[in-house]
């Protein structure tokens, strides 16, 4: 009896506890999952519209994002412009941001998405142990909170993953990959919210007539494909050109083809299936990788860490890392200064011309930190 | 790295103490080593997050399970079980070797299609075991067959998870690994279990063998074709979803659940209040360690831990990286095999397939069945544990050292395919 009454003690005890771990932990989760990001549209934005404007099937859903325009007075060419695909890449995220609060178009139309995958900013992935926000001071000396996500969509909007994700080309990846935007083009009008998104953003590009994409995408130091661009096979003389001229700037940037036997991706789906050439830049991000040490904030915005220092010693890595970081202001100054190279290209090889001012330098990056260039 | 080599013994330090002296449950020793790691590298009041984080990570593994072990318990009680296991005696007892090789196919199916250890020994694994038992096969060897088929199943093609894992780290898809993956797996299941079983299995006198199978047969006599139906419905809900993929696939643990719903009207009466309790209660102690396991890994990930232990594989000169492989991506898989793909698989795949230029498909695939291998390491040895369970054999290290040669076999082979990934690939 007093065993019994003992059992039943302690189970009422582990209980309570649960339920006060299960409250707090899901506190914070709502919390994260319910952040609305501190996002200010610049002055040189003249109007913006939500992406279910090309997807119906979109409204209503987390996946249904602000698009900002930032059109000139002359007519001109256009760019897309996309961060946030991946949302644990910060980089790409922040220099679309950066993009919209400080370029001014003269010619042409410049749209940007800052969260292609809006979801997958409103959680962190299992077992990664990532910091959930980042924050920067603005040279006003106001702190702006922005999301580090998950590469992948939230399990709450997309749920459960097959064990083998068929993209709609035949081809198979795995499960998981079903919730990554960057294998989802170019999408289906009513398939999963990931296919819902990419499926606007083919359409968007279609019926705009877009000449120019860019991904904004980071990568763990030890992958091949680094401070790299991917271009369509459509688009190789402008990312040569591009390249070339970001080389003469002092940037190391490689130039990889598209792999056409990739499916699913931005630089492959939207050059085959809209008449955009599409591009897409990679910077290193010791934060994602899997040799990576201590995992908090520091490590998103510094890139400082012991245990890439001691790969890249190795040689193991394929970036640069003999400074022993990599700040996210360097990552952002890569990805807009290759902005500004790729439009110069572009405008050496069409006949439509995409004239803006305003984009931070490399070099002006470099010697600055990100939140001065925020609003 | 010093701060993260302390944060290192301290987990290490509460798992070893809260487990072998304090004689706590493993996944409570990992969740207590977690916790002190997180405090001791001053992850203060995110620690909450990292931990119930963590445990998130092997959600869709725990619902598997714990819907895996409802079914076991309902045609356990309704009788299919012994149903089954008399009708395949019957029918195959005078070719006692086929009938052992049809059964270790059988127990890789599960695996096979839903890339789960787990899922094979829970299913087909149990299935199985009567069957064994009745051929002559003691317990430890019954489970010991049960472990390796279940671990070259959830290597076996078309749905290896660990390769998928690993494909997912470096970007390669999913295409080309049915042939490599065939010729890892099939030639040591069929090796496997003759060496295990056929020693004891040659002798199977059915004459002999039938008065024990009164009750089995009054059971199949009483409910005839209609007891085999949950085994039937499972077996088609997989192959409708799974193979030809008609439809969206509505996951194992649904199947699982309806299966073990149709087995409530086909055999003997089942107290459902009683079943699913029961079952639950069997399934916590995994559950329990998957939990614990999560915890553990997203703790050694934020304080540095895993990065150290990455790093000092790759530290080891290149002349010892295949060592380095075979060690490490097991041992690692005494955390998690799914784990260890992640945390070793992905740098390991790309040294090898990149570095040294190996081809990557058959790169990938060898190093998921090192991988398969954490499933029989200690503490967590998922496999070993499930097949000591369904098996009834009391400690599930009996099962660990009766598998050790052919464990030893599968290692030289996966590494002997992965030095030689080349030619392996010229083959296809």
């Amino acid at each position: 009896m007093v065993q019994s009454k003992k059992k039943i003690y302690s189970a009422i005890a582990i209980l309570i506890v649960t339920a006060i771990i299960a409250t707090l932990a899901g506190m914070n989760f709502h919390a994260k999952r319910d952040f609305k990001e501190d996002i200010v549209a610049g002055k040189g934005v003249t109007s913006t519209f939500q992406l279910s404007q090309y997807n119906p099937n979109l409204a209503g859903t987390v996946g249904d994002v602000t698009v900002y325009v930032l059109k000139g007075e002359k007519e001109g060419g256009s760019m897309l412009v996309l961060g946030g695909t991946h949302p644990n890449e910060p980089a790409g995220h922040m220099a679309a941001i950066l993009l919209e609060e400080n370029a001014k178009v003269d010619a042409g139309t410049i749209y940007v998405i800052t969260n292609a995958n809006n979801s997958g900013f409103t959680h962190n992935d299992a077992l990664e142990g990532v910091p959930q926000y980042i924050h920067f001071t603005t040279s006003s000396g106001d702190t702006r909170t922005f999301s580090y996500g998950s590469r992948a969509t939230n399990p709450i909007d997309q749920w459960p993953d097959p064990d083998i994700y068929t993209h709609s080309s035949g081809q198979t990846l795995s499960g998981s990959e079903t919730r990554n935007l960057n294998r989802c083009y170019p999408g289906i009008a009513d398939g999963t919210i990931s296919e819902r998104v990419t499926y606007a953003i083919t359409t968007m590009i279609q019926t705009l007539d877009i000449d120019m994409e860019i991904d904004l995408h980071e990568s763990s130091p030890e992958y091949a494909v680094n401070n790299a661009t991917v271009a369509h096979e459509r688009a190789m003389s402008i990312a040569s050109e591009g390249v070339l001229n970001l080389q003469l700037d002092g940037i190391q940037m490689s130039l990889e083809p598209s792999p056409a036997n990739l499916h699913g991706l931005s630089h492959r789906e939207l050059g085959d299936f809209t008449d955009t050439y599409a591009l897409l830049m990679e910077t290193g991000n010791p934060s994602q990788g899997r040799l990576r040490g201590r995992t908090n904030e520091n490590l998103v915005l510094t890139g400082e860490d012991p245990c890439y220092a001691v790969a890249y010693k190795l040689g193991l890595l394929y970036v640069d890392y003999s400074a022993g970081d990599l700040p996210i202001q360097l990552r952002v100054g890569r990805h807009l200064m290759g902005i500004t190279e790729y439009i110069n290209a572009f405008n050496d090889n069409s006949d439509k011309k995409i004239s803006v001012s305003g984009i931070p330098t490399y070099d002006q990056m470099v010697s600055s930190n990100v939140g001065d260039w925020l609003l | 790295m010093t701060p993260y080599f302390i944060t290192f013994l301290v987990m290490i330090g509460i798992f070893m103490v809260g487990c072998f002296a304090a004689k706590l449950p493993v996944g409570v020793a990992m969740m207590l080593a977690a916790l002190g790691g997180a405090l001791e590298a001053g992850c203060g009041t995110d620690t909450l997050r990292f931990m119930v984080e963590g445990e998130f990570g092997y959600v869709d593994t725990i619902m598997t399970i714990a819907c895996a072990m409802i079914f076991m318990k309902v045609i356990e009680d309704s009788g299919a079980l012994d149903a089954l296991s008399s009708l395949i005696i019957e029918k195959f007892h005078r070719f006692p070797a086929v009938l052992l090789i049809l059964i270790m196919l059988i127990i890789m199916f599960p695996g096979m299609i839903t890339g789960s250890s787990t899922a094979a020994v829970l299913s087909a694994g149990s299935i199985m075991t009567p069957v064994l038992t009745l051929m002559g096969l003691d317990a430890v060897t019954a489970g010991s067959i049960i472990a390796m088929g279940a671990l070259l199943g959830m290597i076996a093609p078309p749905v290896n998870t660990a390769a998928l894992i690993i494909c997912a780290g470096i970007d390669v898809p999913y295409v080309g690994f049915e042939g490599p993956m065939a010729l890892l797996t099939f030639p040591l299941a069929i090796l496997f279990v003759l060496m295990l079983g056929y020693k004891q299995a040659r002798h199977l006198d059915y004459e002999k063998l039938k008065p024990a199978l009164v009750q089995q047969d009054a059971i199949r006599k009483q409910y005839g074709f209609r007891i085999y139906l949950p085994l039937l419905l499972l077996l088609a809900l997989m192959i409708f979803f799974k193979v030809f993929k008609v439809t969206t696939d509505i996951g194992m643990p649904l199947m699982f659940l309806i299966s073990a719903l149709s087995g409530m009207f086909t055999g003997k009466k089942i107290n459902i209040l009683e079943a699913v309790p029961a079952a639950i209660r069997t399934a916590a102690p995994v559950m329990g360690i998957l939990m614990g396991v999560g915890m553990f890994i997203e703790v050694m990930t934020v304080t540095g831990v895993r990065g150290l232990v990455v790093i000092s594989c790759l530290r080891l000169p290149h002349a010892l990286w295949l060592l380095a492989a075979a060690i490490s991506i097991p041992l690692f898989g005494a955390v998690s095999s799914y784990g260890a793909c992640s945390v070793l698989g992905v740098p390991f795949a790309m040294i090898f397939a990149s570095i040294l230029g190996g081809d990557t498909v058959v790169v990938l695939a060898a190093i998921s069945l090192i991988a398969s291998l954490g499933d029989m390491m200690p503490p967590t040895a998922l496999a070993g544990l499930f097949a000591a369970q369904v098996t009834g054999v009391k400690q599930y290290t009996l099962i660990l050292k009766r598998c050790i040669i052919p464990m030893a076999i599968l290692l030289a082979y996966a590494c002997f395919i992965l030095s030689n990934s080349k030619m392996v690939a010229g083959l296809f």
